[in-house]
């Protein structure tokens, strides 16, 4: 279909009156991997939740469309059940919610009545298994006394068990020890070779290139100070990972 | 004033028909003066709390041995488990030892549930009993009654059992009830309760409790129903090694008003104790909390901790918490934490970015608030039960 795809255009958001994001335009196609790679404070995260629709993000001007439904129009709750996904960077503790639980309402909200209790059970051993959780997991309260690599193995799995259209992942390797992050380039992996999320397109937030090594992006986009200032492929990582951003500011100073 | 005669003589009046095997006619009297000249010692009304605790009394017209149902099921062969007025005639001894000795009869309703007390249940476990399954009494009350269930149970050295009343029915009732709890050297007694009575119930609850050397002993309970409902729940620890728990949650929705006071007194050292407390209030609902610690002077070696968490749903909902920390010796652990607060947006926004609609998150939340309060009730039949009650406040 023509209108597929997670289409950013001209987004402008702003953050307690001031403009953080300065007219954004990208788009995610189904099964693709973008990466959004930029130094601390360029607005990555502040796209994120403008996406997901945070009551503390105003998007001023700008329309985004996740295959053909106009997003900004939706409260977040409906975002989520239209496709979209954020892996948080600092997701919220809530205690006596056990994740089980927690896990399953989602489940019910974004896919109603579409697997049974004993097979959702069996879906979620197997990806934990894939995140190397242990089963105890399950019974613990949502996110309260995890560590930061707990909470964004819990990210993933919930990642894995919703199988959205589209993933924005924020930060998701930040903070990550180099077994941590296997254990999340494998459950991309896992979920991209699987039929639920064969199709799922991402959108990598990250402003270190190494989660790349673990999934390879298709295209990679530099954003610095609200604006997206260069577009390509792996390579533009590469070159990140030698310059670091240095590089690229000179060279849009030049153009500029 | 309580004291005036047209209040005094119909109450006086009305303790003729009770049991005089049980407690005999003079006792019953001093029990109704204390009742009747005993200040609540609670906070006046306020701008949000407008009912005068030291006003309140049942009407006399209304008192009748049948205003009240009691089921007792016990599975344990050993236990002790009976109505109070067959107590009375058939294991009067063993009643001795409990009834009248925690000093429940002290405070203002306590005093007022002695003076009354006939309807009610015994429950005695023999040294090293183990009751695997839970006691279980059930109080229904009747419409427009006043009715006194009062509950006696006495553990001896080394029994363990848990002990689980249920309140239920009374509309329009005024229902005042006791608790004593007397246990000896290392048992093990958790006494819970859930309160589920009619909205136009008033209800005042008295529950104390003296654990004997190196016991363990808790109270949980769950104040879900009655327009109005009161509790005071003691421990008074006068031995050495004791554990004791104290876990009330409460959830005051429409134009209920709960008021309750927690107090464990430490009178001799080496004890641990623990209070917790959850409430949450909503539309018009009216709360306030006093949680006492007391720790005398000799009580060396104490560790007493009290925590305490509010949430406020509505903006016309209210809950005032007031913890009182009491310390007179100097090599003691006291703790006290306390939270008042609205929901979280934070926690709103990520399960809706899960899909959750907003007003599923608020309820996922408020009752995750509860859960750690509702893990401490005993049995899961129980936990269960609660958890619907407050949902259906939610609802």
């Amino acid at each position: 279909m023509a209108d597929q795809g997670l289409r950013i255009a001209n987004l402008h958001c702003n953050v307690a009156g001031n403009e953080i994001l300065k007219g954004i335009d990208l788009m995610v196609e189904p099964g693709k991997v973008h990466a959004l790679m930029g130094p601390n404070g360029s607005g990555k995260s502040t796209l994120a939740f403008s996406l997901t629709g945070h009551p503390q993000y105003q998007v001023t001007k700008g329309t985004v469309a996740l295959d053909g439904t106009d997003l900004l129009e939706l409260a977040p709750d409906k975002r989520a059940r239209a496709g979209l996904f954020l892996s948080f960077q600092y997701p919220a503790a809530i205690p006596g919610v056990k994740v089980a639980n927690f896990l399953h309402a989602a489940r019910q909200a974004e896919r109603p009545g579409d697997l049974p209790p004993a097979k959702f059970r069996a879906l979620l051993l197997e990806k934990m298994d894939l995140l190397g959780m242990d089963p105890s997991f399950m019974g613990r309260y949502l996110n309260d006394g995890f560590s930061g690599g707990e909470k964004k193995r819990l990210e993933m799995l919930q990642l894995a068990v919703l199988a959205p259209k589209y993933a924005v992942l924020d930060e998701t390797d930040s903070g990550l020890d180099v077994d941590a992050l296997k254990a999340v380039g494998e459950c991309i992996a896992a979920l991209r070779a699987s039929d639920e999320g064969r199709n799922t397109g991402f959108l990598i937030i990250t402003h270190y290139p190494r989660i790349l090594q673990h999934v390879a992006p298709d295209v990679v986009h530099v954003m610095i100070d609200g604006r997206i200032v260069k577009t390509g492929d792996a390579d533009l990582a590469h070159r990140i990972e030698r310059e670091g951003y240095d590089g690229i500011r000179e060279e849009i100073g030049a153009i500029a | 004033m309580l004291s005036a005669t047209a209040v005094r003589t119909p109450l006086h009046d009305a303790l003729g028909a009770s049991d005089a095997a049980l407690l005999p006619p003079e006792d019953r009297a001093r029990a109704l003066d204390a009742f009747l000249t005993t200040p609540s010692g609670r906070q006046k009304p306020s701008r949000f709390w407008r009912i005068d605790l030291d006003t309140i009394a049942p009407d006399a017209r209304a008192i009748a041995p049948n205003a009240v149902a009691v089921d007792i099921q016990n599975a344990s062969p050993r236990v002790v488990a009976c109505d109070l007025i067959t107590a009375a005639r058939e294991h009067a001894p063993l009643l001795r030892r409990a009834f009248g000795t925690s000093g429940a009869g002290t405070t203002k309703f306590g005093a007022l549930a002695r003076a009354f007390a006939g309807t009610g249940a015994f429950v005695y476990v023999p040294h090293d009993a183990d009751a695997a399954e839970p006691i279980v009494i059930t109080y229904t009350m009747a419409e427009n009654s006043a009715a006194f269930p009062y509950t006696v149970v006495l553990a001896e050295r080394g029994a363990r059992a848990t002990v689980l009343e249920r309140f239920a029915g009374g509309r329009d009732a005024f229902v005042c009830a006791a608790v004593e709890a007397v246990t000896e050297e290392g048992s093990d007694l958790h006494c819970a309760a859930h309160q589920s009575l009619d909205a136009g119930a008033r209800w005042f609850s008295t529950r104390t409790a003296r654990p004997g050397r190196n016991a363990r002993f808790a109270w949980t309970s769950a104040e879900a129903g009655a327009g109005l409902a009161v509790l005071d729940l003691t421990v008074a620890i006068a031995q050495p090694g004791i554990d004791a728990g104290i876990t009330s949650l409460f959830f005051p929705t429409g134009n209920q008003h709960v008021d309750v006071v927690s107090t464990v007194d430490h009178a001799v050292g080496d004890s641990t104790s623990h209070t917790h407390v959850k409430s949450a209030a909503t539309g018009a609902g009216q709360a306030r909390y006093l949680g006492t610690i007391r720790i005398a002077p000799h009580a060396q070696g104490s560790d007493a901790s009290l925590r305490d968490d509010a949430l406020l749903l509505s903006k016309r909902a209210h809950i005032d918490s007031v913890p009182a920390l009491e310390i007179g010796a100097n090599d003691v652990k006291a703790y006290h934490g306390a939270t008042v607060g609205a929901l979280d947006e934070e926690q709103i926004f990520y399960l809706e970015s899960r899909g959750i609609e907003r007003a599923a998150a608020e309820r996922t939340i408020a009752l995750g608030f509860f859960e750690p309060a509702i893990d401490r009730f005993p049995t899961e039949a129980l936990r269960e039960e609660l958890r619907a009650a407050l949902a259906s406040k939610l609802a």
